[in-house]
C-alpha cells in the first residue's frame, strides 16, 4: 500500500508529458488575438508598429523590438505587457487582464517555440543537456577515501535544542556527511549512520558546509550574526584547522571552495562576494554588482565559473580567473536560496522561494529546464492566495541527479534530464538541506528540528 | 521496473546527537499572538518607517503594526531559519540581540534584557518559537481610564490604565503594551507610559492604541481664574444649551448677541448664498417685532436661492462635471441631467436619505436617470475602480478615510482590512454598458461579479457594511442592503457626517475637521452637540430645512464675532460667531448683487447665478475644473477628488491681485451703474455713501467713515469717481469678503 502514492504520482507525471498537447499560433493563438488585441494590433491599424495579424509580423514585432522570445514567456515583451500587475501598463488597455486559461495558453506557445500549425517545427532552439560525466568529476584519491581517522575529542556544547540543519554536505568521495551543530561540525558515517566525531566550529554557527573534490579538505563558513563571520577549512582526515579566511562583520551566508582548493569565494548580508586566497587568506578579488544579500555562491566543478545569488532573485555567472561577469541569469521572481552545479560543469541549477527550480545551460545562459512550482505545497479547504512553495535546498549527485527540498515539506528527486523521479514524503519538519552519498544510494535531507532523514535507493527510474 | 527501485526504500530516521531539551512549560508558554506581536507594537519595530514599511527595513519586514500575525510568524522563524531566532541558543537569537543593541541596529536598543518585553521574547522562543494553535484569545475591545481628566490652573499630571478585552472574556491590563499620543502637546502631553501631564488652557484627547484598537481620553487644562462666573445667557434652542454646558466646563463666556445689521448679512449669505438687497435691508431694519429673525430665516429657508446654495453644494461634493469626452460617461448632457435632478431633491426639500439612498441603489442611464450619475460623476474615469469607489464613497457619506485600510488596518480607527474589502466589494459588480449614442451609458450592478479579495490571505470578501458583523444577503442587489444600512437613522456613521456637515456650513467650522476624516483618533470638540444635531437630523426624516431652521434660530448662531475676556482664543467651541471667507461662488454672486451688475458663464445661458453653474469642458473632465476663472482663483472645488480641502478658502496673492487688476470690480460697477444712478438723481453725498455701504456691508456707515468720505467728496458731489473710489474700496474690503 506504501507504494500507491509514489507510482502513481509518477504515472501522472508521465502520462501529462506525454499528452501535451501542441499549441500553434493558427488553432490557438490567433483566436485569443483577434478577440482582444487585433483592433489595435491588426491589418489596419498597428499601434507601436505591432501586427498580430499573422504568425509572420508576431515574429517580426514592433517598434519595441522583439514580441515574442521563444521558447521564453518571462522575457517576452508581449507576455510581459499582458500579465503586468499594474492596470496603467497591462493589455489590453483599461481593460480587466485576458482569462487565466488564455494566458497559459500564450504561455505554453512561447515556451513550446511558437509553432505556428500543428506541421511547424518548434523555433525554440534544440539543445543537448544530457548528462556526460567528466574525468574530473570526483577527482581521483590516492589510498582509502578520505574519513576522519583520528579527530581530536570534543565535547559538543549544551543547548536547548539541537541547530536546525542549516548546512550541510556529503563528501564527493567517501561515505561521509558533515552537518552543522551549534559552534561545531558532526560527521556521520553514511555506511552505518553513526556519528564518527565533531569539528569545533568556535566562531558560532556554521551557515554553509562544503567538501573539497578530492573531499579531504572539510570548508565551514558562519559565524554569528550581526558581529563576525569567517570561512575555515579541515582537514578531513585529522581534524586539523588547516586555515581561516575573511573577517566579516556579519555571518557569512553563502561561501564556497574552489576545486583546486586555491580559492573562497564568500558572501551574505554585506551584498558583495568576496574572493579569497586560501594560501595567504587575502582578497584576491570582489564582486559588487548583486543588489542584495548574498544567499548561494558555488564554483564549477571545472573550476572556470563561480556562480553567486542574492535575495532579489538575481544570479550571476563570473570567470573565476578575472572575476569579470560571464552571464547574469534573470528568473527568478524572488529571493534565490541555492545553487547546485551538475558534475559535468554544464548545468546550473537554482531554486528559490518563487517556487521556481530552473536548470541552466551555462553555455548561453539558457533556462534550458524550467520548473515554476518545482514543490507544489497542498492547498488546504479554505486557504487563499499564496502558499510558500519556495526551494531552498539542491545538491547535485554522481549521475547528475539533483536532490531538492522545498517549502512544501518534501525532499524530491530528479533526473540528470530534469525529469521528476521521485518524492519523498515528509510529515516531520521543514526539510532544509539535502544531500547525496558519494555512491548516489543514499538521500539525505536535515530538518529544521535538527533531525536528518535517509533514503536508500539510486536515481535510475 | 519503477516499483522495484522503489522498493529498495527504507526511511530510517536518526535522531539529532545532541541533548534534546523538552519544553516542559509549554503550557505557560507566551503566545505569538497574544504576547509576542504586542512586543513588537509597544517597541515600535513594527511602524511605518521602521520594519513595518512595505519593503521592511535593512531586509527584514513586518506587517505595519502586525496586521498579519501569520506572515509575520513566517518571516522571524521560517524565512531564515536559524539567523532571527536560534532555538539552539535562545540569547543568540538576533530578534533578541538587535532589539536590546547588543548587536548595530538602526533602531538602536528598543528594550533592555531585564524588561518584560525581553522576558515575553526569550520564553517564547525558548519554548520552541511555537505559532499559536486557533483557539488563541484575541483582543475584541480595549478601554482607558480615566475617561476624562481635569486640571486646574494648569497644573497637575495622572497615569491613565489601558485594559483590554479578549474574545474568551478574560481581562488583562496592557498599559505597558500600549503606545500613547495626544492631539495637542501644548495642552495635555502624554508620555511612552502612559503618564498624562497638563499644558496650557484648552480641551483635548489623549490616546492608547493597543492591537487594532484606538481609544481616547478627553483632557481639560482650565485657566488660573478664580473671577468666573458663569452669566447666564439666554438659552434659545438645545443647541445653545449643549454649548454653553461645555464653555462652562472650559471656563469660557459667549460673545453678545449680534446686532440685527450682522444678522441679516449673516443669515442670508448662509441660506440665501447672496446679500441682502437694499429694499429687503430698509424693511428688516425698520420691522419692530420681536420675532422679526426667526421670520427672515423662515422667509429664506423657503427662498430659491436655498435650493440653488445646497444644490450648487451637492454638486461641488458630487463631484457634478460636464465634458466632451465620451468614454468617462460624463458628457455635459448626463451633468445636465444630474444637476437637474439633484435640483429637484432640493426644490422638494427631499429627505437627504432618500436623496442618498436613490444613487447608492440607481440602475439605468446616464442621460435619463440623474441619480445614475452616481456612479460615473464620482468617477470621472473611463474605468470604474471599485477599491477608488468605495473609498470615496465612505469618506464622502460617512466621513471615514477607510482607504488607510487597504493595505493594513487603520491605525488610528477601528477600520480593519476585513472592513475594507467587504466594503469595497459592494462595488465590485459596477459596470457601464454603452448605450444607443456615444454619450449614453447604462449603469448596471452584475451581481455575478466576484468579491473583493483579502490582501493578506486573498480569502474572497463578500460585501459587508462597515462594522457589520456578517456579509449583506445574496440574492438580491447587496446595494439595496447598502443604502438600507447607510441611511438608517440609527447609523451614526451617516448622521453625524451629514450634520457634521451642514452645522460646518453655518458656523464656518465643523464639530469634527476636517470634515471627512472622522475617527476615533478625531473626536468632535463636542460630543453631545453632534449627536444632538444628528438625532434631530433623524428624528426630522433628515429634513435639511428643518435642520438649517434649528440651527439659525440657535443664539449660538447669533452670537457677535466680537471676543470678550475669556474666549479671544476660542476656535472650536462656538462662543463666538466665526470670521470666514465666502465662498468663490457666493462671493461673486454677492458682488454681482451689491454692483447690480451682471455676469454670464460661457456655455451657461444669460442670467444664471454664479451658484448654479457648474463646471463644462468641451473635453475630458477627469482634472481640476472650477468653471470659471475667478473660481479658480478664490477656490472653488476643482472636483477632481471628493476631499472636502478642495475648497480652499486661504487668501492669496492672486486674490488681491485680481481684486486690484482684475476685471470683475469695474466690470460689475461698470454693468451696474450703481453710482452713475445715484449722482443723476441727485441724491446728496451722505446718501450715496450709505447707499453703498449697506449694498457692500449691509449696514450703514458710522458717523467717523461718514465724516472722513463726506472730507474725501468735498465739493466734487457729482464726481463718479469719487464715489467709484469708495465703492471699489467697500467690495475689496475684508469685512465685504468674510462672513461675520
Amino acid at each position: 500500500m506504501r507504494l500507491v502514492f509514489p507510482l502513481l504520482f509518477l504515472y501522472l507525471a508521465t502520462n501529462a508529458f506525454a499528452a501535451e498537447p501542441v499549441i500553434t499560433y493558427d488553432e490557438h493563438i490567433k483566436p485569443i488575438f483577434r478577440e482582444h488585441c487585433l483592433k489595435c494590433h491588426g491589418e489596419d491599424e498597428h499601434k507601436a508598429g505591432l501586427n498580430l495579424s499573422t504568425h509572420a509580423t508576431v515574429l517580426k514585432g514592433g517598434s519595441g523590438g522583439a514580441a515574442v522570445v521563444a521558447g521564453r514567456a518571462s522575457t517576452s515583451l508581449l507576455f510581459k505587457a499582458i500579465t503586468d500587475t499594474d492596470d496603467e501598463s497591462r493589455m489590453p488597455p483599461k481593460k480587466a487582464p485576458l482569462p487565466a486559461a488564455q494566458i497559459e495558453l500564450i504561455r505554453t506557445w512561447i515556451q513550446t517555440g511558437l509553432r505556428e500549425s500543428s506541421e511547424s517545427q518548434s523555433l525554440a532552439a534544440a539543445r543537448d543537456i544530457g548528462f556526460k560525466p567528466v574525468a574530473n568529476a570526483a577527482a581521483k584519491v590516492d589510498g582509502p577515501p578520505p574519513m576522519p581517522e583520528k579527530l581530536p575529542p570534543f565535547t559538543a556544547p549544551v543547548t536547548k535544542r539541537p541547530l536546525p540543519v542549516v548546512a550541510m554536505a556529503a563528501s564527493p568521495t567517501a561515505p561521509l556527511l558533515a552537518v552543522a551543530g551549534q559552534e561545531y561540525v558532526r560527521l556521520i558515517d553514511l555506511n552505518t549512520q553513526q556519528p564518527l566525531g565533531a569539528l569545533p566550529f568556535p566562531e558560532g554557527q556554521p551557515n554553509v558546509i562544503r567538501f573539497s573534490h578530492d573531499g579531504q579538505v572539510l570548508m565551514v563558513a558562519g559565524g554569528k550574526p550581526v558581529q563576525s563571520g569567517c570561512v575555515v577549512l579541515y582537514d578531513v582526515r585529522s581534524g586539523k584547522r588547516l586555515t581561516s579566511v575573511g573577517d566579516e562583520t556579519d555571518a557569512v551566508l553563502a561561501a564556497d571552495l574552489s576545486p583546486d582548493q586555491k580559492l573562497i569565494a564568500l558572501g551574505g548580508s554585506g551584498k558583495v562576494v568576496k574572493v579569497y586566497g586560501t594560501t595567504d587568506g587575502k582578497l584576491r578579488y570582489k564582486l559588487t554588482k548583486h543588489t542584495d544579500w548574498i544567499t548561494a555562491v558555488a564554483f564549477s566543478p571545472d573550476g572556470s565559473k563561480l556562480a553567486s545569488a542574492d535575495r532579489a532573485g538575481g544570479i550571476i555567472l563570473w570567470d573565476t580567473a578575472s572575476g569579470g561577469i560571464l552571464l547574469t541569469l534573470a528568473e527568478h521572481k524572488a529571493a534565490v536560496r541555492a545553487l547546485a552545479w551538475r558534475g559535468d560543469s554544464r548545468m546550473l541549477a537554482s531554486g528559490g522561494e518563487d517556487g521556481q527550480l530552473v536548470w541552466w545551460d551555462v553555455q548561453d545562459g539558457w533556462p534550458a529546464i524550467l520548473n515554476n512550482n518545482a514543490h507544489p505545497p497542498a492547498r488546504a479547504t479554505g486557504v487563499y492566495g499564496k502558499i510558500p512553495n519556495g526551494v531552498i535546498a539542491l545538491a547535485f549527485g554522481p549521475a547528475g541527479e539533483l536532490l531538492s527540498a522545498g517549502r512544501d515539506r518534501q525532499v524530491r528527486l530528479w533526473a540528470a534530464d530534469g525529469k521528476a523521479l521521485r518524492a519523498f514524503p515528509n510529515d516531520a519538519s521543514l526539510p532544509l538541506q539535502a544531500a547525496i552519498r558519494n555512491d548516489g544510494k543514499t538521500f539525505v535531507a536535515g530538518d529544521a528540528a535538527g533531525q536528518l532523514h535517509f533514503w536508500a535507493g539510486n536515481a535510475k527510474p | 521496473m519503477v516499483s522495484k527501485a522503489f522498493l529498495l526504500f527504507t526511511c530510517l530516521t536518526l535522531i539529532a546527537s545532541g541533548p534534546l531539551a523538552v519544553s516542559e512549560e509549554a503550557v505557560q508558554a507566551p503566545s505569538f499572538r497574544r504576547d509576542v506581536m504586542p512586543v513588537f507594537f509597544r517597541a515600535t519595530c513594527n511602524t511605518g518607517t521602521c520594519h513595518g514599511s512595505a519593503r521592511g527595513k535593512d531586509g527584514f519586514m513586518l506587517s505595519l503594526f502586525g496586521y498579519d500575525a501569520k506572515g509575520d510568524y513566517y518571516r522571524i522563524t521560517q524565512e531564515l531559519v536559524g539567523r532571527r531566532v536560534n532555538l539552539a541558543v535562545p540569547e543568540q537569537s538576533l530578534l533578541l540581540l538587535k532589539a536590546t543593541g547588543k548587536v548595530p541596529h538602526t533602531g538602536g536598543e528598543r528594550f533592555t534584557k531585564d524588561s518584560p518585553y525581553y522576558k515575553t521574547l526569550l520564553s517564547w522562543i525558548e519554548a520552541g518559537a511555537l505559532d499559536d494553535s486557533a483557539a488563541v484569545p484575541l483582543p475584541v475591545e480595549i478601554t482607558l481610564a480615566p475617561e476624562r481628566m481635569v486640571f486646574e490652573g494648569g497644573k497637575g499630571s495622572e497615569q491613565v490604565t489601558v485594559t483590554a478585552r479578549y474574545s474568551d472574556g478574560s481581562k488583562r491590563d496592557v498599559t505597558d503594551l500600549a503606545l500613547f499620543a495626544t492631539n495637542n502637546p501644548s495642552t495635555a502631553a502624554i508620555s511612552k507610559t502612559g503618564l498624562v501631564t497638563a499644558g496650557g488652557r484648552g480641551d483635548t484627547f489623549v490616546f492608547a492604541r493597543f492591537n487594532r484598537f484606538t481609544i481616547g481620553s478627553e483632557v481639560i487644562v482650565l485657566p488660573d481664574d478664580k473671577n468666573y462666573q458663569w452669566t447666564n445667557p439666554p438659552v434659545q434652542n438645545e443647541f445653545d444649551g449643549i454649548v454653553y454646558d461645555r464653555l462652562q466646563k472650559l471656563r469660557l463666556l459667549p460673545s453678545e448677541l449680534c446686532d440685527d445689521e450682522t444678522f441679516l448679512r449673516r443669515v442670508t449669505l448662509d441660506l440665501a448664498g447672496t446679500l441682502p438687497s437694499l429694499e429687503e435691508y430698509r424693511a428688516f431694519i425698520a420691522d419692530t417685532s420681536k420675532d422679526k429673525r426667526t421670520a427672515l430665516v423662515d422667509r429664506l429657508i423657503k427662498s430659491d436661492g436655498f435650493t440653488d446654495l445646497w444644490t450648487d453644494l451637492w454638486a461641488e461634493m458630487l463631484r457634478v462635471k460636464g465634458g466632451g469626452y465620451a468614454p468617462t460617461a460624463t458628457d455635459t448632457k448626463a451633468a445636465e441631467v444630474y444637476y437637474e435632478w439633484i435640483h429637484d431633491q432640493m426644490a422638494q426639500n427631499r429627505p437627504l436619505n432618500e436623496f442618498i439612498s436613490d444613487q447608492v441603489t440607481s440602475t439605468g442611464s446616464n442621460l435619463t436617470n440623474g441619480p445614475a450619475n452616481f456612479y460615473t460623476m464620482l468617477v470621472h474615469d473611463t474605468k470604474f475602480t471599485p477599491k477608488n469607489f468605495a473609498s470615496d464613497f465612505s469618506q464622502l457619506l460617512t466621513g471615514v478615510r477607510i482607504q488607510c485600510a487597504e493595505c493594513h488596518n487603520h491605525p488610528f480607527d477601528r477600520w480593519t482590512q476585513d472592513d475594507y474589502y467587504g466594503w469595497v466589494s459592494f462595488f465590485t459588480g459596477i459596470k457601464r454598458k454603452q448605450g444607443s449614442e456615444p454619450r449614453e451609458f447604462y449603469i448596471y450592478n452584475d451581481m455575478a461579479a466576484a468579491p473583493a479579495k483579502h490582501l493578506v490571505d486573498e480569502r474572497p470578501m463578500p460585501a459587508t457594511v462597515l462594522g457589520g458583523e456578517a456579509p449583506v444577503p445574496k440574492g438580491v442587489d447587496p446595494r439595496k442592503a447598502l443604502a438600507a444600512w447607510l441611511t438608517s437613522p440609527k447609523n451614526e456613521l451617516f448622521a453625524h457626517n451629514l450634520a457634521n456637515r451642514i452645522w460646518a456650513h453655518f458656523m464656518g467650522r465643523g464639530l469634527v475637521e476636517p470634515l471627512d476624516d472622522m475617527r476615533v483618533s478625531n473626536p468632535p470638540t463636542n460630543k453631545p452637540l453632534l449627536d444632538c444635531l444628528a438625532k434631530r437630523l433623524a428624528d426630522s426624516g433628515f429634513n435639511l430645512r428643518a435642520l438649517a431652521r434649528d440651527i439659525c434660530t440657535s443664539r449660538i448662531y447669533q452670537l457677535s464675532a466680537r471676543p470678550n475676556k475669556t474666549n479671544a482664543t476660542d476656535e472650536r467651541q462656538f462662543s463666538r460667531s466665526q470670521l470666514r471667507r465666502l465662498r468663490a461662488d457666493v462671493l461673486l454672486d454677492s458682488i454681482v448683487k451689491a454692483t447690480d451688475g451682471e455676469r454670464s458663464f460661457s456655455s451657461f445661458p444669460k442670467g444664471i447665478k454664479a451658484v448654479q453653474q457648474y463646471p463644462r469642458s468641451s473635453g475630458d473632465t477627469t482634472g481640476a475644473m472650477t468653471g470659471d476663472p475667478f473660481f479658480t482663483t478664490f477656490g472653488r472645488a476643482g472636483r477632481a477628488t471628493v476631499c472636502a480641502c478642495d475648497t480652499k478658502m486661504e487668501p492669496t496673492l492672486s486674490q488681491t491681485l485680481h481684486f486690484i487688476a482684475g476685471d470683475t470690480m469695474q466690470a460689475q460697477m461698470g454693468a451696474g451703474r450703481v453710482v452713475p444712478k445715484a449722482i443723476e438723481a441727485n441724491r446728496p453725498p451722505e446718501a450715496i455713501i450709505e447707499e453703498l455701504y449697506i449694498r457692500a456691508l449691509s449696514r450703514k456707515p458710522d458717523a467717523a467713515e461718514l465724516k472722513a468720505l463726506l472730507e474725501m467728496v468735498g465739493t466734487n458731489t457729482k464726481d463718479r469717481k469719487v464715489y467709484e473710489d469708495i465703492f471699489w474700496s467697500l467690495l475689496t474690503s475684508s469685512e465685504f469678503i468674510f462672513n461675520h
